[in-house]
């Protein structure tokens, strides 16, 4: 029995994205990104969000949630390996934010690379000893390594321990663009830049030789061992990288929210994230970004019905795993289409 | 493909008219209508408190209308922070901007205080907060200084721990405390004011502590440090239900020490969920409307289907306060925010609630209680 | 910082391995449904978490019994805490069986990628979990005390109390029982079978789903009786505890090597022995910083957990 559901959207767009020229391809990344762009401005539609401030929705959980996904899907969809304590290096960025800011005179941008390099040592400390786990057992240990990140911060003072840390400094003004908390629209675009850089730099990566390395290991480590992959360094890289936008993401949070507490940093947020990954299409950017977008937006949407909101939220899970268990936009043709290409040229 | 169109066409215009019809219901803003808010945790591990905080605010409301029909309509919007800070900072923007909402009672927790401050202070809202007990709130030197719009009418936690170390260590000579927390942001600088607290205790010294996430069923090696310190007293500074499961299996190792537990353990439940080993157990706190007036909780009950919770009497008298404002014609922010700083006026406790430069009440005096017979017994004042 | 631990040692080992029988029970449900789906049972929590209202409801509702009536006595205390075991039992078996219906059934005979069917799982254990939260108004349920918890006898100081005496006993008997069904029966030597190599199998004439759905079943009860225990030692119950019960199970499952029912048995006991022990030592704020760092440890040098490799071959 063969149930196609629904009107097969990734391979329609994956079809307008073949068929395109250079130039055109160009005009519809512009027009998508000038479209996005624009949605903080559909707050009066029937997007709005009861209750949630919608820009602020639009920033946090959607846009954070879309970076910190694609982050994630690098190392669970790419390279295969099942993270559940990813929250960890966003912790790391967060907190790295909220001490330098709060004790230092530097801004955010300049905190940025202390975050992004901190989170990513930590994955590289992680890394070296775990990544030798297979499966499971990878999972359990990167879940532990996500609980001793906020037990730390939790139980020692100087993260000011369940108080958290107050007044963390916004970002520093862009020009024109003024960051508001009545108006987080500028915060919205500079999550979007930090999006597309990310998205930028995977399908580089994808379609180069770390890539087709993560590709191997996700199918077969051991065939690709003896193929002479180094399997080890490439899955550090990963994890790495992937905990570099963790980090990164942390670091905008913090300062957008302006106070963080350790209990924002649980297990929870690890296996959102990693459901927004699978729920949207594992291993495919779009159907990542489509995935934690709706997640992100969901709960924030119907809270209308207050009381039964979680419960809506795992029925959904449930139903569209059953029905899309590939996710809402597989990857297959994707991969095909880079088979394709590298074959003809 | 024409039947897939068809299909996924009818799932598009299902869900837009659910939606549609959702944002349709939120939008209609009659303008004859006010409003204030009620913020704390409606779902999620902490939903009980802010359940019965926020139907102690109806219940005001709904007393406030009944009185003033044809005159007011105040309505409830119900702004659910799970108590954690990471849902308040997505709500709280949508409350500092929602230029309709006139004030709030809450938020309930401080973490979820502090995470909202900003986006209130920014929209010149109004706060009365009828649970958020952290110090640094109210602290203009802190970071976490909720002036001018952040008011509550509970004690903080540097009267509340003295006062508790007072009463946990009451009739005790030479009083030997042990002291833990639940790893939470209210319990663990409760804890730290209650060790202040005891070393003006003449006699009593701190011979121990520990920290258990309140997460935690398994308290045996908590027990097994208070047994070996040898502790009297052992007070607790985290919530009831946690409590009630620490004080059974305390009873069921044989020990004999008081147990003493601040207003997180101050609730009704406490005695109900412990059974008999509840019994003379002490706890501070400030007298559930049940305990203040046998006969409003009674219309209480009538009124809303159900007994009313904790910090009833704190959400009831929080939500009066905005809702005098409102009859007094405070009907902009900065009206009601002038308002609420020049408020003087009775609690249901009795007390005279008048807040100074900061936000504190001028009163924040904590009652003892004392478990017996399944019941918490209020024993006055502790002074 | 040793202090507590000599003075207390035996009464924190009593205590440790009280807690320890429950975490092994529990981590069968976790290593059954692995050894057969190679897949962690993420509800599995949600699952003990319905079973211990299986508890409350026999001794609350069934039998009557308030937070101030005397303890039972005698067979009606026998006849009080059966009811109990075998409801909370069923109830946790009937939502494991649920649960694989569900969630991962369909998911399975598409024989598609794992994450897919652990998201899943976590879908339906969020909807158990705000199911009970809507049932019991997120509050938390006390459970009638039906065993007074008399102190039988004192050894080195430590008190055995009868409950934990009972939790140890039982515990460790259910365990026997349920590890000579796998091994021996035929249901259990088909169990194996599929989780050697599930299709050879199939080719044998072994019917898959239902060896999954008594997996399920198996796994369910288990979870089922250690949820029993829980609530009769702790009286206690709340739509979230199984999220904090469930982690240290699956932790025990792993430590002990996932997929292994001895495994399931020796790590759950060291688990219950280290979180006491560490809470100790280090305060309880540390316990779990503690265990990850242990299991860390463990898995560097034992890849596949304590007894991961050694019973290779009689994975059940």
């Amino acid at each position: 029995m063969k149930i196609r559901s629904f009107f097969n959207l990734r391979d329609f767009g994956a079809g307008i994205w073949e068929r395109s020229n250079r130039l055109q391809r160009v005009g519809i990344a512009l027009i998508s990104i000038f479209l996005v762009g624009l949605l903080p401005f559909a707050g009066a539609s029937f997007l709005a969000t009861p209750i949630a401030s919608y820009d602020a929705v639009l920033v946090y959980p959607v846009g954070i949630f879309v970076l910190m996904a694609l982050g994630l899907n690098i190392v669970v969809g790419k390279s295969g390996m099942l993270d559940l304590g990813y929250v960890a290096f966003f912790a790391i960025g967060a907190y790295t934010m909220a001490l330098m800011g709060t004790l230092t005179s530097l801004n955010t941008w300049e905190i940025m690379p202390f975050g992004i390099a901190f989170a990513m040592l930590a994955g590289v400390l992680l890394g070296l000893p775990t990544l030798r786990l297979r499966g499971d057992y990878l999972a359990i240990v990167t879940l532990g390594f996500g609980e001793i990140v906020r037990l730390i911060a939790l139980n020692s003072t100087w993260t000011k321990g369940p108080n958290g840390i107050a007044n963390i400094p916004m970002p520093p003004d862009i020009g024109p663009l003024k960051f508001k908390l009545d108006d987080q629209k500028v915060f919205f675009w500079v999550v979007v830049v930090m999006i597309l850089l990310t998205i930028w730099m995977i399908r580089r990566l994808s379609i180069r030789r770390p890539g087709r390395a993560w590709e191997a290991i996700r199918q077969d480590e051991d065939a690709a061992e003896l193929m002479g992959v180094p399997t080890l360094k490439y899955k550090i890289w990963s994890f790495t990288l992937g905990a570099a936008i963790g980090g990164a993401a942390g670091v905008l949070y913090a300062s957008k929210n302006l106070f963080i507490a350790p209990e924002m940093f649980t297990l929870n947020v690890s296996i959102l994230i990693l459901s927004c990954v699978v729920f949207g299409g594992i291993g495919n950017i779009w159907g990542v970004v489509v995935g934690a977008t709706i997640l992100g937006y969901l709960p924030d949407r119907i809270r209308f019905i207050s009381d039964a909101r979680l419960l809506v939220f795992g029925l959904v899970l449930v139903v569209v795993m059953n029905f899309r268990p590939d996710g809402l936009l597989p990857r297959k043709k994707r991969e095909k289409a880079i088979v394709k290409r590298e074959v003809s040229a | 493909m024409n039947r897939k169109i068809q299909r996924s066409l009818a799932v598009v215009s299902a869900a837009a008219l659910v939606f549609g019809v959702a944002s349709a219901s939120t939008a209609q803003a009659a303008a004859k209508v006010l409003y204030i808010a009620y913020q704390g945790p409606l779902s999620g591990g902490e939903a009980s408190t802010g359940i019965d905080e926020q139907n102690a605010v109806k219940y005001a409301v709904k007393l406030f209308n009944a009185k003033n029909k044809g005159k007011f309509n105040v309505k409830v919007v119900s702004v659910d922070d799970q108590g954690d800070p990471a849902v308040a900072s997505t709500v709280a923007p949508g409350i500092g901007s929602n230029k309709n909402v006139l004030g709030v009672v809450g938020p309930a927790y401080s973490g979820a205080t502090i995470a909202s401050l900003p986006y209130y202070k920014a929209g010149g809202l109004v706060l009365i907060s009828p649970s958020a007990t952290r110090v640094s709130l109210t602290d203009p030197t802190s970071p976490d200084f909720g002036g001018p719009v952040f008011h509550r009418v509970v004690g903080k936690d540097d009267l509340q721990g003295p006062a508790l170390a007072k009463y946990a260590t009451k009739g005790v000579s030479n009083a030997k405390v042990f002291v833990f927390d639940d790893q939470s942001a209210y319990a663990v600088p409760l804890r730290g004011y209650v060790e202040a607290g005891l070393t003006k205790v003449a006699g009593a010294s701190l011979v121990g502590g520990d920290s258990v996430p309140n997460t935690a069923t398994d308290y045996s090696p908590t027990i097994a440090k208070i047994a070996t310190s040898g502790a009297t007293v052992v007070i607790y500074t985290g919530y009831y239900s946690a409590a009630a499961i620490f004080i059974k299996q305390l009873r069921d190792s044989g020990s004999k020490a008081i147990f003493a537990g601040g207003d997180g353990v101050f609730n009704q439940e406490f005695p109900k969920l412990a059974g008999t080993a509840a019994e003379g157990s002490r706890i501070t706190g400030v007298g559930g409307l049940a305990g203040i007036s046998p006969k409003l909780e009674a219309d209480f009950k009538k009124q809303m289907g159900v007994s009313s919770g904790v910090y009833s009497v704190e959400s009831y008298d929080a939500a009066n306060i905005l809702l005098e404002g409102i009859k007094k014609g405070n009907t902009t922010r900065a009206k009601m925010l002038k308002w609420v700083k020049a408020y003087k006026g009775k609690s249901v406790s009795g007390n005279t609630i008048k807040f100074d430069a900061n936000g504190d009440i001028s009163y924040g005096l904590f009652a003892g209680f004392t478990s017996k017979g399944g019941v918490l017994v209020n024993t006055g004042i502790v002074k | 910082m040793f202090v507590v631990l000599i003075d207390q040692f035996w009464s924190l080992t009593i205590a440790g391995l009280a807690l320890g029988f429950i975490y092994v029970l529990i981590s069968l449900g976790y290593t059954m449904v692995y050894g057969v789906l190679r897949m962690i049972n993420f509800a599995n929590s949600e699952i003990f978490m319905w079973g211990t209202f299986g508890t409350v409801i026999t001794n609350r509702d069934l039998y009557n019994y308030t937070q101030t009536s005397e303890p039972a006595t005698g067979w009606k205390l026998a006849l009080v805490l059966i009811t109990a075991l075998l409801m909370s039992m069923f109830i946790a078996g009937l939502t494991a069986v649920f649960v694989e219906f569900v969630a991962y059934r369909r998911l399975r005979m598409k024989g598609t990628n794992r994450l897919a069917t652990l998201i899943s799982a976590i879908g339906i254990s969020i909807v158990l979990q705000e199911v009970m939260r809507l049932l019991t108004d997120s509050r938390p349920v006390g459970s009638p005390r039906v065993l007074e918890k008399i102190i039988l006898a004192e050894v080195w100081g430590a008190n055995l109390r009868l409950d934990t005496i009972i939790t140890i006993i039982a515990a460790a008997v259910i365990f026997f029982i349920l590890e000579r069904f796998i091994k021996l029966s035929r249901m259990g030597k088909a169990i194996r079978a599929v989780s050697q190599n599930e299709d050879a199998a199939k080719l044998m004439g072994v019917n898959l789903n239902r060896v999954i759905t008594t997996t399920f079943l198996v796994g369910g009860l288990a979870t089922g009786a250690a949820a029993f225990f829980y609530t009769t030692v702790f009286e206690y119950t709340k739509f979230n505890i199984g999220f904090t019960m469930g982690l240290a199970a699956f932790t025990a499952a792993v430590l002990g090597g996932i997929g292994n029912i001895r495994g399931a048995f020796y790590g759950g006991i060291s688990l219950g022995l280290l979180e006491v022990y560490a809470s100790a030592v280090l305060g309880t704020q540390w316990k779990a910083v503690t265990v990850f760092v242990v299991l860390v440890l463990v898995l560097l040098f034992k890849p596949n957990g304590l007894f991961g490799e050694a019973v290779q071959q009689t994975r059940a």
